[in-house]
């Protein structure tokens, strides 16, 4: 339902710029706000996707806007989870935040252009697999982004170190091992998810029309993704620090490609 | 009523002058019951660190330059210093400004270190020997607990307070930075020397919960590793093995080579699996070679590093410091209204209390005639003439309010005349 989404942005926008002020001011009170209003969207946020799927009679993860939203959705979830195993509110919300309330202010300008579903997804003995492959890849990125967001604060942090020379934003951070952790935990907990919904799709996929692999964009990205962070988790005391950072940054930026590539290029996993 | 403060502080008055006037404890009980008197000094008290020494008072508004005289006078005759001698170096201040000093004061913006924490405790002490002397009242008593939630309010809202400004906090700050929780950490000392100690047990104090002592004479590291408690002496010649071990490691030997090498650190690394270790070199020459310092996960900083990590948290400091100036302004007029209703406020109280005492008298009064009545009923009434009372005596609360605020201290005479409030 529209006016849950637009209640989630407005909450969204709000947490938003205090998570930047609290960045700013290191106020409490201002981080309390931002937290609030974050809950506040959540639960709406929450309520449009439930709405959603009731109205439409589908799983709102389909269309490009739906599943925007629903990364949006993830991302709180993962920040949520970050935030509340750490304590790590402010550095991570004023990455996190910013890009919830935009994905969700896209999301809610893609609307209206919703057609049906395809009856290629619809159908097929399997069809219940598809929302848990979507489901669980979406909370795979999810994962990588906060691993991502922990990985340049380390980089920001180990450079500072090693230069001795420190900005603003270094006092502003979670310590080096906080944030190490969180990288690796999160993309543990994202190779994971990954492992499970590429599974889920590859199942999905034969128990419809008998093939596996599509040669699709999206599954090149996703096996290369999954190779990349199978290497980071397994190579995880010789790499620690550094070079395990830059690599989670590599493997976001290989999950950008992923989901914008399909995008850009189409083929057989395309959104509506 | 008014606020004096007069004083002197290390900005002012060299240290010769400041320690003769100096006030322990005892001395400021006995010689504050001299100063107030009840007439032009109403309450006092006496701040008294090794940077400064100042003295304030509660006086009424037509005394003020009369009460700062007399508290020179004080320091003086208290002190037995004639006044020549520090006369020159002493500041004065009234009202807002005196409010102002104090707050900047209890907040350790006037402080030789912005940010040191002493200053609010030595403000807290001077304030319970002035009540304990009877000397602090019903002003002071304000004053000094705004004093100190501006403090507070400073502390938590800039930084003024927020980074070390001593090699041995350094060291502890920075290891927050690399490890977070210090807590179960291992230090290794080598070598022995005041600052390294100072460091380790700095770095105890944080959470490190052991430290290895290793100093090319054996016997000198048992020595030192029984200062700590939780200290073990280990072998010289093992020091590679015990580098691997610890997490934070600390250097000042009188060594005149290199004692750690990019080799023995990046074994010691391998062996502790890639985790991050900090090595903090306070000794010149250096022990540690700053190569190790490019190896990953290896943190080095020399004493030269430290000191200019001091030196930026110093001008990060003062650079919080305007912030908290702010603060400090909005808690000065906020003060002022305080001090203002403490003054107008039990005229206005007698007002409110005197009109509704005619009220209730004469419901009293009239009582009978209106018969049985509900509690309700009766609730509603009174009720009823209290706003009555209220609605009518609103203008006058709001003149007399302008009239002390515009400082016409007759006009609040004659409303006090007026209705009888002096009877």
């Amino acid at each position: 339902m529209k006016p849950f989404l637009y209640a989630a942005l407005a909450a969204y926008v709000v947490a938003a710029i205090h998570s930047v002020l609290a960045f700013v001011n290191k106020r409490r009170l201002t981080e309390r706000v931002s937290l609030l209003a974050l809950v506040a969207g959540f639960v709406a946020h929450t309520a449009a996707l439930v709405a959603d799927w009731v109205g439409d009679g589908h799983y709102p993860l389909f269309h490009l806007h739906e599943t925007i939203s629903f990364l949006a959705w993830t991302l709180v979830i993962a920040y949520g989870v970050a935030v509340y195993r750490y304590g790590v509110q402010r550095a991570f919300s004023v990455f996190t935040l910013p890009l919830v309330a935009w994905l969700v202010f896209i999301s809610n300008f893609l609307r209206g252009s919703a057609s049906l579903l395809p009856s290629r997804v619809i159908g097929g003995e399997a069809a219940w697999l598809f929302p848990v492959h979507t489901t669980l890849l979406l909370f795979a990125y999810a994962s990588f982004f906060v691993a991502f967001a922990a990985s340049v604060m380390y980089l920001l942090q180990e450079r500072e170190l090693k230069l001795k020379t420190f900005s603003a934003i270094f006092h502003r951070l979670p310590s080096l091992s906080t944030v190490d952790e969180i990288g690796t935990g999160a993309a543990s907990v994202g190779f994971t998810l990954l492992t499970l919904g590429i599974i889920t799709g590859v199942v999905w996929s034969s128990s419809r029309n008998g093939r596996m692999w599509h040669n699709d964009p999206i599954e090149i990205f996703a096996l290369l993704t999954w190779i990349l962070y199978l290497a980071l988790i397994h190579y995880r005391a010789q790499w620690r620090g550094r070079k395990a950072a830059w690599l989670s940054v590599a493997g976001f930026a290989l999950v950008l490609c992923t989901f914008i590539g399909a995008m850009l290029m189409g083929g057989y996993h395309v959104f509506g | 009523m008014s606020i004096v403060l007069v004083g002197l502080n290390h900005k002012t008055a060299p240290i010769e002058v400041r320690e003769r006037l100096a006030f322990t404890d005892e001395a400021s009980v006995a010689s504050l019951r001299m100063l107030v008197d009840g007439e032009i000094i109403r309450e006092g008290l006496v701040v008294s660190t090794c940077n400064r020494v100042e003295i304030l008072a509660a006086t009424g508004p037509q005394h003020v330059a009369e009460a700062a005289a007399r508290l020179s006078g004080f320091l003086s005759e208290a002190r037995d210093v004639p006044r020549e001698v520090f006369s020159k170096h002493l500041y004065t201040h009234a009202d807002e400004a005196a409010v102002r000093h104090l707050f900047r004061v209890a907040s350790s913006l006037d402080s030789m270190v912005v940010g040191e924490p002493q200053v609010l405790g030595q403000v807290r002490r001077a304030y319970t020997t002035a009540v304990g002397a009877g000397t602090a009242g019903r002003v002071l008593h304000r004053l000094v607990h705004h004093a100190l939630r501006v403090a507070k309010r400073v502390r938590t809202e800039t930084g003024v307070a927020s980074s070390a400004v001593s090699i041995s906090f350094t060291a502890v700050e920075l290891g927050r930075k690399i490890f977070g929780s210090l807590k179960g950490s291992t230090v290794l000392l080598i070598g022995a020397g005041e600052m390294a100690e100072l460091s380790a047990k700095h770095l105890a104090r944080a959470g490190a919960s052991r430290i290895l002592v290793s100093n090319r004479t054996y016997r000198a590291a048992v020595e030192l590793a029984n200062k700590f408690g939780e200290a073990a002496a280990v072998d010289y010649s093992q020091l590679t093995a015990h580098l691997a071990e610890a997490d934070i490691v600390i250097c000042s030997t009188a060594a005149g080579e290199y004692v750690i090498t990019p080799e023995m650190a990046a074994e010691a690394r391998e062996s502790r699996r890639n985790r991050p270790a900090f090595f903090i070199d306070i000794s010149v020459p250096r022990n540690v070679d700053p190569a190790v310092g490019s190896l990953d996960n290896l943190f080095v900083f020399d004493i030269d590093d430290l000191e200019a990590v001091i030196a930026s948290n110093i001008r990060e400091r003062e650079h919080e410091a305007q912030r908290a100036e702010l603060i400090v302004e909005s808690e000065v007029m906020q003060f002022q209204q305080t001090l203002r209703d403490l003054d107008i406020g039990p005229t206005l109280g007698a007002l409110r209390e005197k009109l509704q005492s005619i009220a209730l008298e004469e419901m009293k009064r009239q009582r009978q005639r209106l018969g049985n009545l509900t509690p309700e009923q009766e609730k509603a009434i009174e009720a009823l003439l209290m706003s009555t009372v209220n609605k009518i005596s609103h203008p006058v609360i709001h003149r007399l309010r302008r009239s002390y605020d515009t400082g016409e201290e007759d006009n609040v005479q004659a409303w006090r005349d007026i209705f009888h409030l002096d009877d």
